[in-house]
């Protein structure tokens, strides 16, 4: 099984973002994997291993788009046991989510992954776009917003879940597919490979950290970096960005001394009664 | 030897790892009850050492499995891990602690086997070094090795004795002990389970309740000689003092760890908190007395522990001085600064949900372990004493002139009053040689005190200067950098100014028409001229702080 997970860095959401003339101002910001990512890498990495902390078997492959210290963040999701790492050059201010897709296309072509895992969305743009164009494009079978994989153990289909609003969708999925995972997908028994792991295995309700034995086994990992030209992709992009703007601030509310006076005020000034 | 350590990239990732690990297992409730319970978390420590972290392998060489941390590596590691928890910190630097006989001293074969061991098993490592009748002056150990002979040959040695204060002293799997062989003071490791081998009843510490601390009892500890670390008897001193300025940097790190912790908090909640009108951390009188000033004192003390880590990992060797001012330095801002958090959360401060009054109990410990402040100056003073008397005091007045020199080129970094408070210590070193003053030992710990606060000042300055390690990464802008190290050597070229005179003129060395002589000598009136510019270096700090907080989320 090989497993193809593409990942996005974004700005850390523990700063303030700063909104100054119609963009925003990343100086000085620090970076890290969308949680949704690093949450695909986990269901990656526990489909391809015989168990927590079990041997791996199959490879996976993470795959960004970013300037050259994205290498940072790809060095983490090979210390956290990726086999190898994709850095497509690239900077945000000249990609959308078509372009973004049409060069995943272009490295499922040169990979041939039996699967794509990614986040459902980039915390930073929540476009929640990528993983569907990808599939559509290349007519794969897509599974969106997983909170569950299980891997059949002829390794051709899988049988996933979602949260909707009525409780749980269950689909079965034939393989190669894409799929884009929501938190949910790091409980304890949400994912796993009927050929690799028995139904009693379980892992920590949380994606696992960079060990010190995975930063260095990462050291000697290849990490690739190639150009979007390399990958015979043309650029441009559909998306035009007019500006960036912060929500309006809100306004202090009032106190109101009584029940009638609430009431008043909800019917008269907020016309919401 | 040069380490060149961890690469950019991979320390980050380490730190990243940390702070997840804080995140996921000590959140504030479980820090609040390990600590209000006295509990040794051993589960979480065993998960630092297991196979998801194996944090231990930081300064394990790569040939034998580790990481090969370097000395700025284990200095970030140390920093990070006393934000988060300076008990459980201990820990780690008692395992590390514990290590370094074996490091340093043992045989290549007993390296091989025992950093093998503790790689790959993740060993909970205890230094069992301290006595009750031996703390600073460790020659004085009363546990004793006695030979065991077969044969006319030496088969192994029965330990006796107890150690003090040993942490992770209840818990540890392997002991490095220090024990009075015939021929000195000798080092010996030894498992857990060894006949004899007794730990003690854990105490009940002020501060870093998370950690264990226990005595350890030997009784007729029977180790083959196989377990003598280095072979040779009596070598066991040298091995102890050769890591000083490696372990000192680390609780040097503590210190300031703990005090950035408290700072952050204090300033988050100053710019929350109003009072008649306004956030605290707009107001002048309350920045300048609980803020800024500790704000310096820790970048100071950051700055010159990344250079003394920059000059470990160049290979330069021992550095027991530059580990004794940058020991003493930054762990008295740790407490200083932590203490002024209290203050500057008034009431909520003095209560426990709000940790700092835990944080400054925690960080109290690092002005007493791994060598007291007091110590330190004395180390200090003996050290550059000695160079003073075997260089005519060209070491000091080398390092004014290349201030005076960087002033020149940089005039907005306080290199001038840096230089200022170096000429001071100069002219006060020789004042105590010629009138004969070290015989007083209040003098010694004070001259120590006078060249460490001129050290840091000078250091500060280069630092701020753009001359940092070059895996520095900036925790400030430049701007607030520069205004921090002016404030920094006007305060030491002041703060000295006061000690030499206090110094020369207490003791009776001048008379009332020498101590004229001797303050111009000090330069006393230009030190007094360099005070100007400090409200407006304040206020620029202050400003820096406040933004750097409304940043963070």
């Amino acid at each position: 099984m090989k497993i193809l997970v593409p990942c996005k860095r974004v700005p850390n959401p523990d700063l303030k973002l700063k909104v100054a003339n119609g963009s925003v101002d990343l100086a000085g910001t620090t970076w890290q994997v969308n949680p949704f990512d690093e949450y695909a890498v986990e269901a990656a990495l526990r489909l391809t291993e015989k168990g927590k902390g079990g041997e791996r078997v199959g490879e996976v492959v993470v795959v960004s788009i970013g300037p050259k210290d994205t290498s940072a963040q790809l060095k983490q999701l090979l210390a956290m046991g990726a086999n190898r790492a994709i850095l497509v050059a690239g900077d945000d201010s000249a990609l959308d989510s078509d372009l973004v897709a049409r060069i995943l296309r272009a490295v499922v072509a040169a990979e041939k992954p039996d699967l794509v895992i990614t986040g459902k969305q980039a915390v930073d743009g929540d476009d929640n776009q990528v993983g569907q164009i990808l599939a559509a494009s290349l007519g794969w079978p897509q599974a969106t917003f997983l909170a569950s994989i299980l891997l059949a153990a002829d390794g051709k289909s899988a049988t996933v879940t979602r949260e909707v609003d009525a409780g749980v969708e269950e689909r079965r999925v034939r393989l190669p597919a894409i799929m884009t995972v929501d938190l949910r997908i790091i409980g304890k028994k949400a994912v796993r490979n009927e050929a690799l792991a028995p139904a009693t295995a379980e892992w920590e309700d949380t994606q696992r950290l960079a060990s010190l034995k995975g930063i260095m086994a990462a050291k000697k990992k290849e990490l690739r970096e190639i150009t979007v030209e390399s990958l015979g992709v043309a650029g441009g992009i559909l998306v035009k960005t007019l500006r960036h703007e912060a929500p309006p601030a809100r306004k202090a509310g009032v106190k109101v001394a009584s029940v009638e006076e609430l009431v008043a005020k909800l019917h008269n000034e907020a016309k919401v009664i | 030897m040069k380490n060149s350590g961890l690469d950019k990239d991979s320390l980050q990732t380490l730190i990243d790892t940390l702070a997840s690990f804080g995140k996921q297992k000590l959140p504030l409730k479980v820090r609040l009850d390990l600590d209000e319970k006295d509990i040794f978390p051993l589960d979480l420590i065993r998960e630092l050492l297991g196979p998801d972290i194996g944090l231990h392998l930081l300064f394990i060489p790569e040939e034998l499995g580790g990481l090969g941390g370097n000395a700025y590596d284990v200095y970030r590691v140390s920093e990070e891990m006393a934000k988060l928890d300076l008990g459980v910190a201990t820990a780690f630097l008692a395992i590390f602690l514990g290590t370094d006989p074996i490091v340093v001293g043992a045989t290549e074969e007993q390296r091989t086997y025992w950093l093998r061991r503790i790689a790959d098993e993740g060993l909970i490592v205890a230094y069992a070094v301290t006595e009750p009748l031996a703390g600073s002056e460790l020659s004085a150990i009363r546990t004793r090795a006695e030979r065991v002979m077969e044969n006319g040959e030496v088969k192994g040695y029965k330990i006796n004795g107890t150690k003090q204060f040993i942490s992770n002293g209840g818990y540890a799997q392997l002991y490095t002990v220090l024990a009075m062989a015939p021929e000195g003071p000798t080092f010996f490791a030894v498992e857990q389970g060894t006949p004899g081998l007794v730990p003690g009843k854990h105490e009940n510490k002020l501060g870093i309740r998370s950690s264990n601390t226990s005595p350890v009892t030997f009784e007729d500890v029977y180790l083959p000689k196989q377990n003598l670390l280095g072979g040779v008897e009596g070598k066991g001193l040298v091995h102890a003092q050769s890591v000083f300025g490696f372990t000192r940097l680390m609780v040097a790190a503590f210190g300031l760890g703990g005090g950035v912790a408290a700072m952050l908090r204090a300033i988050r909640y100053a710019r929350e908190r109003v009072q008649a009108g306004s956030p605290l951390a707009e107001k002048q009188g309350y920045m300048d007395k609980l803020i800024v000033p500790h704000v310096v004192r820790l970048e100071a003390a950051r700055a010159l522990i990344e250079e003394t880590a920059h000059r470990l990992d160049q290979g330069e060797p021992e550095l027991q001085t530059e580990g004794a001012i940058v020991k003493l330095f930054a762990t008295e801002a740790g407490n200083a600064a932590a203490d002024a958090a209290i203050q500057a959360h008034g009431g909520y401060g003095y209560t426990r949900e709000y940790e700092v009054e835990k944080i400054r109990r925690d960080v109290r410990i690092t002005t007493i372990y791994e060598g007291t402040s007091e110590i330190m100056q004395w180390t200090v003073s003996r050290d550059r004493w000695r160079l003073h008397l075997q260089d005519h005091g060209q070491y000091y007045k080398k390092i004014a002139a290349s201030l005076e020199a960087l002033h020149r080129e940089h005039s907005d970094v306080g290199a001038d009053a840096a230089a200022l408070a170096v000429n001071v210590v100069q002219e006060t070193t020789e004042r105590c040689r010629v009138g004969r003053l070290t015989r007083n030992q209040h003098v010694l710990f004070e001259l120590g005190e006078l060249m460490t606060r001129a050290e840091i000042a000078a250091n500060f300055a280069r630092y701020a200067a753009g001359q940092a390690a070059p895996k520095y990464q900036p925790f400030f802008a430049p701007s607030a950098l520069k205004a921090m190290s002016r404030i920094c050597a006007r305060e030491a070229a002041l703060d000295v100014l006061g000690l030499a005179v206090r110094l020369v003129r207490g003791m009776d060395a001048v008379d009332d028409a020498g101590i004229a002589d001797f303050e111009r000598a000090l330069r006393s009136s230009a030190i007094t001229a360099c005070a100007k510019g400090l409200m407006s270096d304040m206020d620029v700090v202050a400003k820096a702080l406040n933004e750097q907080d409304a940043a963070r989320a």
